[in-house]
């Protein structure tokens, strides 16, 4: 009975932009692509959940259709990032439905409604392919179908430079994932994944680190590794909201589900290199994912940052299991990889809701800048106080979803103490150190990003004229906050099912107890809690409401706040090495030099990145292909020149070889 | 186990850590006094470990040393350096090149990689591990403070404490310090204090300054 | 019958903080040669807020109003896991050191909020000067108290605790001492004293804690005020449990139980003397030579994390 409710879920998907194209001349059907759907997505969670949490497999054969094997199989690794797009995706398609409505024409949200459910199919396929064929395709299709959705946004100059340099590098990414596919065809022609697995034991150590390294720099570039991060800062900011919270909460997880399949479903896992590569990678990605985030107040640009942050928080996580396992700790690097896991669904639970509520300010203030914002929490109170779920949830506040996955991080990272050998038994504890100021950051991040655009008094005329935004919205983020706190407080539900799911990846056989005993711990800390907020707020006050002290003087307005530069200049001063700023001061004199009219103060950060590594590395591919194109002459003869050149050289190769 | 017997393994035991203490102290100190009390008590540390190895051993000679080394370094040179800074009225500043956290993090740095060093050959010499990265460190660390500290005292203290490490790697390798080498040793320190007091008063009186990179004006 | 004592201490812990920062400010008072206010001052001024109005401003949202109590609840939780009587907490067989510090994450994060939550420059001053701090204190507070856990083999409080206990006090070993360095320092910055804040300036140039809840009065303020002294005592309590822990009933005989809470008053005294000798000895730093001071704190964690694999 699953199998046909996965069959149909999937038809469902493809169809549903035809229904679309039907249903978009009359007026009283023309809610019900949407409502469709939402239906769709719910039928995925039990399906994706089945498969989870019972352990059943549903597998579908596509070969007949298509010239090549295409074959779709849902094991417990591809229920579970099945179940992260199902249950991400609801809500959000929840939230478009109002949305939509009211941010676009009727031509665009034909479009929006077409393209959605054909982006939520191509990451399914991503996820549930077990042939090479079936996933490129769908790795291609999500890259094509999320820029076709940014562009439904605008397609101004700037935008088209951004969505350009975005394909570029996905396109980079697609050939590395696919040169690692490719590795594997002498040993398993066929390129479905139980040949690859099968074939990897032949395999001599040099091409499965080729392997590896080519499956790194591949879903590490979709991931927004750094340096291969530019181009999420420039494609998340610049889509739909809904799309946005697709983008950085589901679409960054296939890049990670491709880097887990491939490195410890099909390779096994190997030497300890791997391990410090991707622990470097993680601790780098991850610090400067968050000091980045720290000077943005764009708030879509900052979460887009933020992501690249928790990105780096997941690799960590698979480092630490790649060492873990390196070294002969295989019951730790199955935790370890319980917490990568865990950290992926908890993000797209936590960053959805925040790019949501981004969405929903964006609506009510007209305005992504949190600049401009203030004092929104006492007028839009749901979408605050969801938003302030979001943001303790990321911060990794305890009784919240991130904290579980931060707390089984650091304790494999502790567990790394007892191995023999001694560089990994320091390194890994003061990874511990290098996730805790990332943690500190990140804290410093979203009290500027909550404060200054929530809290306080509104700092323009728009703010001050906020209205809470559409009952959908409302229910959407709520379901999402809701889900936080319920793993937050028991987070044994989804821990369980993931430590079955990682030790039959790592064929391990069970858990250190000491491994998930947070998983007790937080409900009874819960419960103390609660209890002291009731007992305490029980407590009758008399309250009066009066004006803030401003030191005698009349009145004061939004503008005399601390702004979120002001915020978070104390640290910016701190890291001034990592910035590289590009300050001007611009003064007009009325009278000089003491009547100055007009100062504008400019401060630009540049991305380093761009300088240093992406301007020379295009500058050489250019200046190489342009001396390339010296031997297109135009000449006839020339040409039959190379002719006449090759068969040459191909008789003498025949003859010495 | 007598109590005497316990308190001389036990310092013997934990000195090389005593020994790190001094030197991160000395690392983030900012004023030059507080360093000649911690160099002070790493002479202290080194002669309770000679008196350890005196008590288990029973020779006079490390006795000697011990009392030695607790007149000349921890009582004697203190004070003459103490006695010039007075007479000097210069200020206390260390004059750091490089802030406090950072000295910190480069001394911890130091200790880390005098461990990495020692370790191969402390495994095949079979001595103590603890102890002979203490004076590899102690080296470098007087190294460190006469390349980072500008003052013309801090270059003696410097120098001091580089001599501590010598002397400390010829406690950890023998376990007992010849009173021959131990003597001429003290001789060479003491003669360079007296003519480095000296100087810093001709420096002082030509110049009206004692830092040490300002004398960069003197080349040609 | 453990559970009993583990809820007494707990309790213990909540009722004796604002004593214990009587007992600091009438030290302070007597080295600055001043008679200095009695010791059970912070009790009457506790109650004389309680009795008081609560003056809500008219920007502030019900973050504001929630703040306080999510601060004094989340920090009294943070109080049933450390060990003080006996080497056993309420929630200290499972709780640790990671939820502890997370814990008070909480509670500093709502207040920053709140602070903001006022509309005045005063409370994103005092918000932005606390993110600094504690966005540097993080690392070395987690470090320092991961390296001792790495000694014991186990990452509860009362495991670190009970090993101290059970190894006698001639066992000095450098990561202890490192990791002591470490947490004093980090103490300072996380309790808010000079030098790195001063909790008795008037001056707002200066203040990082103070500023931060300049808006609030009657109620929330005494449970603020409460909630930072609960802090310093349980930080106090954590090193004591640490580094001295011996005094501690780990028996329940009647002399075990009648010398713990002597030998537990005994060492917050001196603790609590110590502190008090610190602030009345130094200067505060400025605001930008803190990253320094947390610095030197991490270098010395660092250090401590690294000793436990290299003195093995």
């Amino acid at each position: 009975m699953m199998q046909i409710a996965f069959n149909s879920f999937l038809a469902a998907l493809l169809m549903i932009p035809a229904i679309t194209l039907l249903c978009r001349r009359d007026s009283r059907v023309r809610a019900l692509p949407s409502w469709l759907l939402l239906l769709t997505l719910l039928a995925g969670t039990i399906v994706a959940g089945f498969s989870f949490w019972r352990g059943g497999r549903l597998a579908l054969d596509l070969s007949w259709v298509t010239p090549f094997p295409f074959a779709l199989t849902v094991d417990r690794l591809s229920a579970f990032f099945l179940l992260l797009i199902c249950v991400v995706g609801a809500p959000v398609v929840l939230f478009s439905t109002a949305y939509v409505e009211r941010h676009y024409s009727p031509t665009k949200a034909d479009w929006l409604w077409v393209l959605l459910p054909l982006f939520l199919l191509s990451m399914v396929l991503v996820v549930i392919a077990s042939t090479a064929f079936a996933f490129l395709f769908g790795w291609e299709l999500m890259t094509l179908f999320s820029a076709a959705l940014i562009l439904i946004d605008g397609d101004s100059e700037r935008r088209r430079h951004n969505i350009f340099i975005y394909l570029m590098m996905m396109h980079a990414s697609a050939a590395a994932v696919i040169a690692s596919f490719f590795l594997f065809l002498p040993n398993a022609s066929t390129l479905d994944f139980t040949s690859m697995r099968a074939a990897v034991a032949a395999m001599p150590m040099g091409l499965r680190s080729a392997i590896f390294l080519m499956s790194f720099v591949g879903f590490g570039t979709k991931a927004g590794i750094v340096p291969f991060h530019l181009w999420l800062p420039k494609a998340h900011p610049i889509a739909p909201s809904p799309v946005s919270a697709l983008m950085s909460a589901v679409m960054l997880k296939t890049a990670i589900y491709g880097f887990v399949r491939f490195t410890f479903d099909f390779l096994g896992g190997g030497p300890a290199w791997w391990g410090y590569l991707v622990l470097l990678a993680g601790a780098v990605t991850g610090l400067l994912g968050i000091l980045y985030a720290l000077t943005e107040h764009d708030m879509k640009r900052l979460l887009a940052y933020s992501s690249v942050e928790n990105i780096g928080i997941i690799y960590l996580g698979l480092g630490a299991a790649l060492v873990l396992m390196a070294n002969n700790s295989p019951a730790w690097a199955t935790a370890a990889l319980v917490a990568a896991l865990l950290h992926a669904l908890n993000h797209s639970l936590f960053k959805s809701l925040l790019f949501l509520g981004a969405g929903a300010i964006s609506e009510a203030t007209h305005t992504v800048d949190i600049e401009f914002m203030g004092g929104l929490l006492k007028r839009m109170k749901i979408t605050g106080i969801v938003f302030l779920i979001g943001c303790c949830s990321i911060i990794g506040l305890p009784l919240l979803n991130g904290f579980v996955s931060e707390w089984v991080i650091l304790r494999a990272f502790i567990a790394g103490s007892e191995l023999t050998s001694l560089s990994c038994a320091i390194l890994l504890p003061l990874m511990a150190g290098v996730l805790a100021l990332i943690g500190g950051i990140a804290v410093a991040v979203f009290a500027k990003l909550y404060g200054v655009a929530f809290l306080g008094r509104p700092r323009s005329l728009q703010a001050e004229e906020a209205t809470e935004v559409a009952t959908a919205m409302q229910v959407a983020m709520a379901l999402l906050a809701a889900s936080c706190v319920i793993i937050g407080i028991l987070p044994g539900i989804v821990l369980n099912p993931l430590t079955a799911l990682a030790s039959d990846l790592m064929h391990t056989a069970a858990l250190p107890e000491a491994a998930l005993s947070i998983a007790h711990t937080l409900p009874w800390v819960a419960v103390c809690i609660a209890v002291l907020i009731i007992v305490i707020a029980g407590f009758r006050r008399i309250t009066r409401i009066t004006a803030t002290w401003a030191c005698g003087l009349p009145a004061l307005n939004g503008r005399m706040q601390y702004s979120s530069a002001a915020f978070s200049k104390p640290l910016r001063t701190v890291f001034s090495r990592v910035y590289e700023a590009d300050r001007t001061v611009d003064v007009h004199y009325a009278q000089q030099p003491y009547f100055a009219k007009s100062i504008t103060y400019r401060s630009v950060r540049t991305t380093s990145f761009e300088k240093s590594l992406y301007r020379p590395a295009v500058d050489m591919i250019v200046s190489l292909a342009t001396r390339l194109r010296k031997l297109q002459t135009g000449n006839m003869q020339v040409y039959l020149l190379y002719i006449f050149l090759a068969l040459v050289a191909l008789l003498l190769w025949m003859r010495f070889a | 186990m007598g109590l005497i017997e316990l308190a001389a393994a036990k310092a013997l035991a934990s000195s090389a850590v005593f020994l790190f203490i001094t030197l991160l102290m000395m690392a983030s100190a900012k004023r030059i006094s507080t360093c000649i009390v911690l160099f002070s008590i790493q002479s202290a540390i080194m002669a309770a470990e000679i008196l350890a190895i005196a008590y288990a051993s029973k020779s006079i000679e490390a006795y000697a040393v011990a009392s030695l080394v607790i007149t000349v370094k921890v009582i004697a040179i203190p004070w003459l350096l103490f006695r010039i800074i007075k007479s000097l009225k210069a200020s206390q500043d260390v004059a750091a090149s490089t802030t406090g956290a950072q000295s910190v993090f480069i001394m911890a740095g130091l200790i880390l990689l005098s461990f990495f060093a020692v370790a191969p050959y402390a495994k095949t010499l079979r001595l103590d591990e603890d102890l002979l990265a203490a004076a590899i460190a102690l080296l470098l660390a007087g190294a460190f403070l006469m390349i980072s500290r500008k003052k013309a005292l801090m270059q003696v203290i410097g120098l001091l404490v580089l001599e501590n490490g010598i002397f400390v790697a010829v406690l950890a390798t023998t376990y007992s310090m010849p009173l021959v080498i131990e003597i001429g040793i003290f001789f060479d320190l003491l003669m360079g204090v007296f003519l480095m007091g000296l100087f810093v008063f001709r420096i002082r009186d030509t110049f009206e300054h004692l830092d040490v990179s300002k004398l960069r004006r003197l080349r040609g | 019958m453990n559970l009993a004592i583990n809820l007494i201490q707990a309790l213990l812990l909540i009722a004796i903080a604002p004593l214990v920062s009587g007992v600091i400010a009438r030290m302070k008072a007597r080295i600055q040669n001043r008679h200095g206010a009695s010791l059970w001052r912070p009790y009457a001024d506790l109650l004389k807020l309680f009795r008081k109005q609560d003056l809500i401003p008219n920007t502030a949202s019900v973050l504001f109003r929630f703040a306080p109590t999510i601060l004094f609840a989340a920090t009294a939780a943070a109080a049933a896991f450390v060990p003080m009587l006996h080497p056993a907490a309420l929630f200290g067989v499972s709780g640790d050191i990671i939820l502890l510090v997370y814990l008070l994450a909480i509670g500093r994060f709502f207040l920053m909020l709140g602070a903001m939550d006022g509309g005045s420059s005063f409370g994103g001053l005092g918000a932005s000067r606390e993110a600094l701090v504690s966005a540097l204190a993080e690392a070395p507070l987690l470090l320092a108290l991961i390296s001792v856990a790495i000694l014991s083999h186990t990452v509860s409080l009362s495991g670190i605790v009970l090993t101290t206990v059970q190894q006698g006090p001639l066992h000095l070993s450098a990561v202890y001492a490192f990791a002591l360095g470490a947490l004093v320092l980090i103490a300072i910055a996380e309790t808010g004293r000079i030098p790195v804040d001063n909790p008795s300036t008037h001056l707002e140039l200066t203040m990082i804690h103070e500023a931060m809840v300049l808006e609030y009065s009657g109620p929330s303020l005494a449970l603020i005020e409460w909630a930072s002294a609960i802090k310093l005592t349980l930080i106090m309590a954590m090193l004591a449990g640490i580094f001295a822990p011996w005094g501690m009933a780990t028996s329940a005989s009647i002399a075990a139980l009648l010398l713990a809470p002597l030998a537990l008053i005994f060492k917050l005294t001196v603790l609590a003397v110590s502190i008090a000798v610190i602030e009345s000895s130094i200067a505060k730093l400025r605001i930008y030579l803190i990253p320094d001071f947390l610095g030197m704190a991490s270098a010395l964690a660092i250090l401590a994390v690294a000793f436990t694999a290299l003195m093995r």
